[in-house]
């Protein structure tokens, strides 16, 4: 069994540290382990708390989300020998939190390639914490904030007691036309249950499940120019049948090659023609290894998929799915007509 | 590469091979490994076949070669040996001298002659 990992990421003074803070005071917290890059203002005190230093190592490619987080792998084989010496219990969690500035790509790179982390830890769960205050300048000056909340499972919306009234539900607006997909879920004071800040479900990667459905029919009604937010798109596809996976996999494998900084993030449930469907998690050029479910977790039995682009237009991204469907044997088709029609 | 069997250490797997794997895991360990295999071979076949119709366009063409690798050719002979999907498109971008963009009007031109063939299924 894998060790789960959750990356819990955000914008700078977006309240990371607080909201773990709180957290892993909780008893229940004691066999997870924290990695954290900087210690802030706010102390965090936990027994199996360690600090990296960033240190990245470039692959040949140059590829900035290719790299390799060298201490987080030292780290992490470190949490490892301790465990398998017997001096700590069985690590139930590990916490890895990023600075404000970082891009989580990486860290999701380094656990996957690794040659001994990628047997031992999977990444189960992105965590983003956007403050109520501040949240939507970072957005606005700030392309890294994009990412993050592109690559988010969870966004947290933190210091929602001092902002005007209103901010908060302006910035969850925004974050839901960037990542549609995503729970969104307000705190005050780092006050959260943490069973349920680091359950994947429902729209963790483990289940790959598209999000509450309450959120996504809102988002059908708002017609689609209300998801692109300064070149980011987001598109929800479907296939009329099965779809070769195979050939779903040239293509995506293809399209990440030559556009995968501009393909933030992937994510959804494809139908292949077997009992189950097979469950799909990519954060750029990252790509989690696919699930192949041996059952639907529920009763709608279509692909679903998800992609979220800067730059790619969705009529670019369904133009060339439609190209390759005599490969991929089934046509592609937005998610969002279907909506429209039954809605109205 | 193993001096004594001449196989390369591949320590990652591309996550569009991981099915294959994944299927031979789960089958457990009395399965048998001959159907595994054949699964395995019967797949890099197919993905040959098919990443043939995308690479046509750039005048390459892509061979399984006996389990292990794939053998990419241009017109002019000159071949690169690549381990998966991930690392032939940067091998093919290399090969052909230009960006192999499934975005690409023309790629789409070109695979949608075999479309109409399929819309006549």
């Amino acid at each position: 069994m894998k060790r789960p990992v959750t990356v819990v990421t955000g914008f700078l003074g977006s309240g990371k540290t607080t909201l773990l803070g709180r957290v892993l005071s909780k008893p229940s917290m004691k066999n997870t382990a924290v990695l954290v890059n900087e210690f802030g203002e706010v102390g965090l005190d936990h027994h199996l708390l360690r600090r990296t230093n960033e240190r990245t190592v470039l692959l040949g490619s140059g590829c900035v989300c290719c790299t390799t987080r060298e201490d987080l792998v030292e780290a992490m084989l470190d949490l490892l020998a301790l465990e398998n010496s017997g001096e700590t219990s069985q690590l139930e969690r590990v916490v890895i939190e990023t600075t404000g500035l970082a891009d989580p790509a990486p860290i999701l790179f380094t656990i996957f390639s690794d040659p001994v982390l990628q047997h031992h830890f999977t990444v189960d769960l992105v965590i983003t914490t956007a403050d109520a205050v501040n949240g939507a300048l970072h957005l606005d000056r700030n392309p890294e904030s994009v990412k993050q909340v592109a690559a988010a499972d969870k966004i947290i919306i933190t210091k929602t007691d001092i902002a005007e009234a209103g901010a908060a539900q302006a910035l969850i607006a925004r974050l839901r036309a960037i990542n549609p997909y995503a729970r969104i879920t307000e705190v005050a004071f780092g006050e959260v249950d943490p069973e349920d800040l680091f359950r994947p479900d429902p729209s963790g990667a483990a289940t790959g499940s598209l999000g509450d459905r309450a959120g996504t029919d809102q988002r059908f009604l708002e017609g689609p120019d209300a998801h692109d937010i300064a070149e980011t798109h987001s598109v929800s596809l479907t296939f009329d049948g099965p779809v070769d996976w195979t050939a779903f996999g040239i293509w995506l494998s293809m399209l990440l090659h030559t556009h995968g900084e501009d393909v933030l993030r992937v994510k959804g449930l494809l139908d292949v023609g077997e009992a189950g469907p097979v469950v799909l998690n990519g954060v750029q050029h990252i790509i989690h290894p696919p699930q192949h479910l041996g059952s639907w977790p529920d009763p709608d039995h279509r692909s679903r998929i998800i992609l979220i682009t800067k730059r790619i237009r969705p009529g670019e991204i369904l133009d060339s799915l439609r190209a390759f469907r005599c490969m991929i044997g089934a046509k592609p088709r937005l998610l969002e007509d279907e909506h429209v029609t039954t809605l109205s | 590469m193993c001096v004594l069997c001449g196989k390369d250490f591949v320590a990652q797997v591309h996550w569009t091979d991981r099915h294959v794997e994944d299927r031979a895991r789960a089958s457990g360990p009395g399965a048998d490994p001959v159907e595994y295999q054949r699964d395995r071979r019967r797949d890099r076949i197919h993905r040959a076949a098919l990443t043939n119709e995308v690479l046509g366009h750039y005048g390459l063409r892509i061979q399984e070669w006996s389990g292990s690798k794939y053998v990419l050719r241009d017109r002019k002979g000159r071949t690169e040996i690549v381990q998966d999907l991930g690392s032939l498109w940067p091998a093919a971008e290399n090969l052909s001298g230009r960006p192999l963009d499934p975005l690409d009007p023309a790629l789409q031109a070109s695979l949608s002659g075999s479309d109409d063939a399929w819309d006549e299924k």
